[in-house]
């Protein structure tokens, strides 16, 4: 059982989210409860301090949900965070994304730089990042990765900092989204469509968001962002106001919201929960597959699939790219909030089920036949999050056939590496030769 | 992080007090797991459910076998009765669980063992080997299929129980013989046409032709007739409301 309560005080947040302002309905069951997949990733994301992609089609949501959740949890005014976020255009430019000169300085001849509030708070979105041309994507990568932003040589770094990002279905004025930035978002999820129903109860209810608004602490903190002083120093002006906001919304909407010492002690209590060994072996049978080539040592994305490979029905067989080392931290980071969230003391393979499609449906490149040959499956996901969701249905059929074996092989492993003279297990996986192979390099 | 206790290698470039630098155990948390010992050597269960399946599926290409002088498989009584003939003869030849059913309908779709999922012998053949299961109650989680099997459930006899997880095709229950069949999903066109006992509860949609030549037994459907057939005897229920015998109601009315 929890001792300070910031479990229920989050699924309070969730709670009061899908009832007052996110109308939806529930497309997830975990463990026999059901939730709605923007609302809780969202929370984890803000929670967790990840990056989320969210898509859907236009007035669906996306950014709102965004925008209530991280309201909810970093205590900002809503005000405040329509007024840091970035658009995406093809105009956009790196003065209004990250800093631009202080012209008043500058002709005095002095340098200094004005940061916008997109960097300079820890709540960061952005809206329609697809319609950013690709060349200036490559602009918000540092940011977006460690939280890094620089303008003339002056830099500010965010301790603590998640993003949320939109994106529409390919329409006439979108582009692709850069793979490395792709790459960089720990989950994607949709914002859909609540139903008809609830579309009409929204269409009647249209000034919902107005109750996380508050023009007084909306004034304060455009205030301080406009200080020149140092951005440590703004933090924690900006938090004393954001904690009279945390008050205020306790007062008059009865919902408790997350001061910083909160979140860093929620952070300290999902980093402390682990994988237990199915877990930890699902995922690892997972990434083999998804990453493992016989011929070519890795699957690289320049390179095709040769025809008579003896692992034809893996998951290597129908992708294009590989794995990359971002998506087992983000597997992780997502498992461990929802085990925590759930009130479990370690992370089980339930867990790990549900949140690898959404942290895989982005990253994954399908070949051509595979997409071809799946388009037209009836089903209640877009695209990509449904094949992840397929994906990770294959894998666990074959985890549960050869789930002990496989235990097995990895605990021959550690023998290894503490200095056992055993030899490898043999098995009909991916995974087993990853072994055999990470046992050679130890013995070489 | 785990030291080794290996000795030093001899050739490394690191300062000996670094050598623990590149000894991380990659499977350390797997260090302290003992396999259970199985009743059976691992191998030789694989050994045995891999024997049970390859003779299921020997049964299933020989019915295809001799199903293909037909050319195109059409769906006639006689056609029918035939093919469940042929699929009577080797399912009984097969000592296998429910669990293996399963198994066989995952795997028409997913090896590639297993030339052809038509889904009209499938159909018959899975509903042999259901007939002639020890069990008495079977589930089948077809919901991750994506071809819709016919036939399931065709002459169901008394005392047997068959819930399907998913939707199915045509001709669901024909010739039911007082067993249940439960449908979790929904049925096509044809459904239940000419049983003679039992139930079959459909919880979502149901077809066209409803009960055609129907002679005894009930029809439960949770969501809507789209027609009913031309019915002898019998019942059918839509959402709990008697749809026959009951007013007038064409056969296959859309409404």
């Amino acid at each position: 059982m929890e001792k300070n309560g910031y479990r229920k005080q989050a699924m309070e947040i969730y709670q009061f989210i899908s009832d007052h302002l996110y109308f939806n309905r529930p497309d997830i069951e975990i463990k026999g409860e059901r939730f709605n997949s923007a609302i809780l990733l969202s929370l984890l994301t803000g929670l967790k301090k990840g990056k989320e992609l969210i898509i859907g089609e236009p007035g669906l949501g996306k950014t709102t949900s965004a925008e209530y959740v991280c309201s909810l949890i970093y205590q900002f005014p809503l005000g405040v965070i329509w007024g840091s976020e970035v658009s995406g255009h093809p105009e956009q430019t790196e003065e209004k994304i990250i800093g631009r000169p202080d012209l008043g300085r500058l002709n005095r001849g002095e340098e200094d730089v004005v940061w916008t509030n997109f960097s300079q708070i820890p709540v960061k979105i952005v809206d329609e990042i697809n319609r950013l041309p690709e060349t200036k994507q490559s602009m918000i990568l540092d940011g977006v990765d460690r939280g890094n932003w620089e303008y003339l040589n002056e830099m500010i770094i965010n301790e603590e900092y998640c993003l949320f990002a939109t994106a529409n279905y390919q329409d006439g004025g979108t582009n692709t989204i850069i793979a490395p930035l792709v790459d960089r978002f720990d989950v994607m999820v949709e914002s859909r469509y609540p139903g008809a129903n609830l579309s009409f109860l929204i269409g009647k209810d249209k000034r919902k968001d107005h109750i996380l608004r508050h023009s007084k602490y909306e004034k304060e903190l455009y205030h301080i962002l406009k200080y020149k002083i140092a951005y440590e120093r703004k933090i924690s002006k900006m938090e004393e106001v954001c904690n009279a906001y945390g008050e205020y919304l306790d007062e008059v909407l009865g919902v408790k919201s997350f001061q910083r010492q909160d979140r860093d002690q929620i952070r300290a209590e999902m980093e402390s929960l682990e994988l237990d060994l199915d877990a930890s072996a699902f995922t690892r049978m997972l990434l083999a597959e998804l990453s493992f080539c016989e011929r070519y040592g890795q699957k690289r994305v320049v390179e095709n699939c040769e025809e008579g490979c003896h692992y034809t029905e893996y998951l290597c067989r129908q992708i294009k790219n590989c794995a990359s080392n971002r998506l087992p931290s983000s597997i992780k980071q997502y498992a461990q909030g929802l085990a925590w969230l759930m009130e479990d003391s370690e992370i089980d393979i339930e867990h790990i089920k549900a949140v690898i499609p959404y942290t895989l449906a982005h990253r994954i490149q399908w070949k051509d036949e595979v997409l071809s040959q799946k388009e037209r499956s009836k089903r209640d996901d877009p695209f990509p999050i449904f094949l992840a969701k397929e994906a990770v249905k294959t894998v666990s059929q074959r985890y549960r056939e050869q789930s002990e074996h496989l235990k097995d092989a990895l605990a021959v492993g550690s023998k290894v590496f503490q200095g056992g003279d055993l030899e490898p297990l043999e098995g009909d996986h991916p995974l087993y030769v990853e072994v055999k192979k990470d046992i050679d390099t130890r013995r070489s | 992080m785990m030291k080794s206790p290996t000795p030093p290698k001899k050739s490394s470039i690191l300062p000996p007090d670094k050598e623990s630098w590149i000894t991380k155990n990659p499977f350390e948390e797997f260090k302290t797991f003992a396999a259970p010992t199985p009743d059976l050597p691992l191998d030789q269960i694989v050994q045995s459910t891999e024997a049970v399946m390859d003779r299921i599926r020997r049964g299933y290409e020989k019915l295809l076998e001799e199903e293909a002088k037909e050319l195109v498989w059409m769906v006639q009584y006689n056609t029918i009765i035939k093919a469940y003939e042929v699929a009577e003869k080797y399912v009984r030849e097969v000592d296998y669980t429910a669990e293996d059913i399963e198994d066989f309908c995952f795997a028409l779709e997913n090896t590639q063992r297993i030339p052809y999922l038509i889904p009209g012998p499938a159909g018959v053949y899975i509903s042999a080997l259901c007939n002639y299961a020890m069990e008495e109650e079977i589930v089948l989680k077809l919901s991750e299929l994506k071809t819709e099997i016919n036939l399931i459930g065709f002459r169901l006899s008394k005392g047997k129980r068959l819930m399907i997880e998913g939707d199915t095709g045509d001709f669901t229950g024909i010739g039911l013989e007082g067993g249940e069949l439960v449908i979790e999903g929904n049925s096509k066109n044809w459904t239940g046409a000419g049983m003679r006992g039992g139930k079959i509860l459909i919880k979502k949609n149901i077809g066209l032709h409803t009960g055609e030549w129907m002679m005894g037994g009930e029809i439960y459907v949770g969501g809507r007739v789209r027609g009913l057939g031309n019915i002898v005897e019998g019942k059918v229920y839509e959402r709990d409301k008697l749809v026959y015998p009951g007013k007038v109601r064409y056969p296959n009315l859309y409404y």
